[in-house]
């Protein structure tokens, strides 16, 4: 059967793998949930009806669903700013020639660490740390910071500031990583170059390194954005698991998962909350491709650099 | 135009395979698609690296298998006993643990397919829901033999949804009070159990003893160690249930509940602990500090007949041995009457092996000889082991087990006069404290949703408690959640 495909077909053999597990694991589950979604399904009747766009008219009604999407984006955004700007200064020092700092590798190595813990041990770890009875508070009361015990669990702000800072420091590494990764990839000889030229280092970062890291730029913000978008493990594990204090780290997911996991176990509501996140995540993802296009290079080489 | 196309594939394509990796949680249990759903029977081991493992007992060839799943490893005892008078019969008994709520999503990813357990162990929480949908068997015709054992209504009560029987319960689990004997004696002049339930018997007398302990301690001594505490009393004693033609209904008794933690939080009666939780477990054994350092106390504990041996007993003795509070505890029916947990047994509707399954149950629940050696420490590990050799080496059931038949519990109460438990309450027999709370509880009010309702109070009340939002905030936050996981309810 081999021999009568020709020499440029055997391509398709070699990425069948993929596509058939697409088809089934990816696609067929995609679709799926946007049949449910239109469904008034639980998992605890055998009958369900269609219900059309019922499920999406009660949840653009839901303030808790409205609660979600802007604690989302906001944790989200919270902690992509800080973690893109400590990573492009790590970035730019450890590959500064001029600079040249030791032990490049042992550094890149601690920074990524965070990233290798379980995101379950993380929360249980940060959870016994600031409970009312815990050693935050039993260090900050013994030490004269605070005449009191505070209870740092119910507090919005503070819990909102734990989740951020945890998706900051798991994450930081990685996208360090990346970075240095694109920035070594240039030809130092277009340094040289400009350094010959009278070039300061600003003008050498914006003309030379942002353009040509480009490409890692928007991969890190779309995969950010997507991950982002469905973050669920730190806000469920830190505290009940459903986004308490006062739904301040009640992430889409973790929405969609509490509608499933009801005693009912709505999969139609949560399918449409998953189709709703899936929308916004495209459109956004699709923009930003949009914004940060190569005006003049060939976009078949932008694919390729991925 | 090309390029832009391509782009839009491309991300449409790594977009879809990202979301699709986020999704999985609520497509997993498709029905339609039984060959993605796991094969949960087979090898929960390998993907729950729970504090316990699951225990998984392999078929014997020759003998008709009966598949049971449960929450704890409880029940395997009473499926090697059940062998025993079954030896035709081999029971494939699958432990899930429910730490995180392992157990309720296999449960919940196997209905409608064939992987479905024939006997399933339902927790109180998810009991009601379980009874309330399409799956369970109607299992009624085994009521006679409840009736002949005189169970408690309120088990047998918990397991019927529209005046069908659809699950059964070995133990029953009234609730109790337990309270610090040389505590009492200190601020109230006696430790007499009698007297005590004089003292507290009501909430406004609890609420002034309250007063009591805080100032005679000088407010080293709390009341009770968490507001959690208190829920299950104020919601068992409701007239309403939480949805009264697919409304959403708040009992008075629910707002009493909420004054009456907020007076404990506002007075310094409660030490802010969480349930479960570090300092809840710490009062137990009287290693509870503030964050200054300073020891402080919890004089009282509201907890169920499975509280004492599972919670309070282990808990009684700190991690390094230095303090213990042992045979220093006494236990009254305290100011009203409830319970909590417990578990249900239940046939699922699609098993090949109805009368099987039915006579599982039968034994497990309603059988007189089976509930007196559950309860007074037959089971011992030789025991099992005679019947299975394969039975792990702590598989056995302790002595002490609150049952639900009346008539078993009065045949054995005196049996416990100087049982372990009774000297841990400094000599009180703890059974018959528990016959004493069993008959005025009632569970008809108890709806599938109750669960997800309550819980989903928890945290407004607790801001509300904390300050950070007034209580007609706390409500709307509270109706706010109940909508978001019933879409279907009528909120006002």
């Amino acid at each position: 059967m081999l021999k009568k495909l020709k020499h440029h077909q055997y391509g398709y053999l070699f990425i069948a793998p993929f596509i058939i597990a697409f088809l089934i694991f990816s696609l067929y589950p995609v679709l799926n949930t946007i049949f449910l979604s239109f469904t008034d399904r639980t998992l605890m009747s055998r009958t369900f009806n269609i219900t059309w766009f019922r499920n999406f008219q009660l949840l653009f009604a839901d303030k808790t669903f409205i609660t979600a999407v802007k604690n989302t984006w906001q944790l989200w955004l919270m902690n992509f700013i800080p973690q893109m700007g400590i990573a492009f200064l790590l970035a730019i020092w450890f590959t500064n020639v001029r600079l040249n700092i030791k032990g490049v590798g042992v550094w890149r190595m601690i920074f990524y660490m965070p990233n290798l813990m379980m995101a379950s041990a993380v929360a249980a770890l940060f959870f016994s740390l600031f409970s009312f009875y815990g050693p935050v508070n039993q260090f900050l009361v013994r030490s004269g910071f605070i005449p009191e015990a505070i209870d740092f669990i119910r507090k919005p702000a503070i819990m909102r500031g734990l989740v951020v800072f945890i998706q900051w420091w798991m994450w930081f590494g990685q996208t360090t990583i990346l970075l240095m990764a694109a920035m070594t990839a240039i030809s130092v000889s277009l340094y040289e170059a400009a350094l010959v030229d009278g070039a300061s280092t600003m003008q050498m970062f914006t003309h030379i390194t942002l353009p040509l890291i480009k490409p890692v730029l928007i991969y890190v913000l779309v995969t950010s954005l997507v991950g982002g978008m469905q973050m669920f493990d730190i806000p469920y594990l830190l505290t009940d698991g459903r986004g308490s204090p006062s739904n301040s780290i009640l992430t889409n997911t973790i929405n969609m998962y509490m509608k499933f996991h009801s005693s009912k176990g709505h999969i139609g509501a949560a399918s449409a909350v998953g189709l709703v996140v899936f929308l916004m995540t495209s459109i956004v993802a699709l923009l930003i491709f949009f914004l940060l296009r190569e005006k003049k290079e060939q976009p078949e080489k932008q694919g390729a650099r991925r | 135009m090309k390029r832009l196309f391509g782009i839009l594939s491309v991300v449409i394509v790594l977009s879809m395979l990202l979301a699709a990796c986020g999704a999985t949680p609520a497509e997993e249990p498709a029905v339609e698609e039984p060959a993605v759903v796991e094969p949960a029977a087979e090898e929960p081991a390998a993907e729950e690296p729970a504090a316990e493992e699951p225990v998984v007992v392999e078929p014997e060839a020759g003998k008709t298998v009966l598949n049971v799943w449960s929450f704890t490893n409880e029940i395997l005892t009473m499926a090697v006993a059940f062998e025993k008078t079954h030896p035709d019969v081999d029971v494939v008994y699958t432990m899930i643990p429910m730490t995180n709520g392992e157990y309720q999503t296999k449960l919940l990813a196997t209905l409608g397919t064939d992987q479905v357990p024939d006997v399933v162990a339902l927790e109180a929480a998810f009991v009601k829901s379980y009874v309330e949908s399409d799956f369970l068997a109607d299992i009624g015709d085994l009521q006679v033999y409840a009736d002949e054992l005189k169970m408690y209504p309120f088990v047998y009560e918990v397991g019927m949804a529209d005046g069908v029987h659809r699950a059964y319960a070995y133990q029953a689990t009234p609730g109790a009070l337990f309270y610090r004997r040389s505590l009492a004696k200190e601020y109230f002049g006696t430790d007499d159990p009698v007297e005590m339930q004089e003292l507290l018997g009501d909430f406004d007398k609890y609420i002034a003893a309250a007063e009591v302990v805080k100032e005679k301690s000088e407010g080293n001594t709390y009341m009770v160690a968490s507001n959690g505490d208190f829920q299950n009393l104020f919601f068992a004693n409701r007239e309403q249930p939480w949805v009264v033609d697919g409304k959403l209904t708040v009992d008075p008794m629910v707002e009493k509940m909420i004054e009456t933690v907020k007076t404990f939080r506002d007075n310094g009666y409660e030490a802010r602990a969480t349930q479960w939780q570090e300092g809840w477990f710490a009062g137990m054994n009287d290693t509870l500090q503030d964050a200054a350092g300073n020891p402080k106390k919890v004089f009282s504990y509201f907890l169920p007949t499975w509280g004492l041996p599972y919670v309070l007993y282990p808990n009684s003795t700190s991690a390094d041995g230095a303090s213990t509070t042992k045979g220093d505890w006494a236990v009254i029916e305290g100011p009203l009457p409830y319970q909590w947990g417990g578990t249900w047994l239940g046939v699922m509707e699609d098993t090949k092996q109805m009368d099987l399954a039915k006579e599982f149950i039968r034994f497990c629940t309603l059988d007189e000889e089976n509930l007196t050696n559950w309860a007074t420490g037959v089971y011992t590990n030789e025991y099992l082991k005679a019947i299975d050799p394969n039975v792990p080496d702590d598989q056995y059931q302790a002595a002490g087990d609150f049952v639900g038949s009346q008539v078993v519990v009065e045949k054995i109460t005196a049996s416990f006069d100087d049982s372990e438990m009774s000297n841990f309450l400094g000599g009180q027999n703890s059974y018959g404290g528990f016959a004493a709370a069993a008959p005025s509880v009632n569970a008809r009010l108890m709806q599938g949703s109750d669960d997800a309702i309550q819980r989903a109070l928890n945290d407004p009340l607790n801001s509300y408690l904390e300050g950070t939002v007034t209580l007609e905030e706390m409500w709307t936050l509270w109706k706010d959640a109940v909508r978001n996981e019933f879409p279907d309810l009528i909120i006002e």
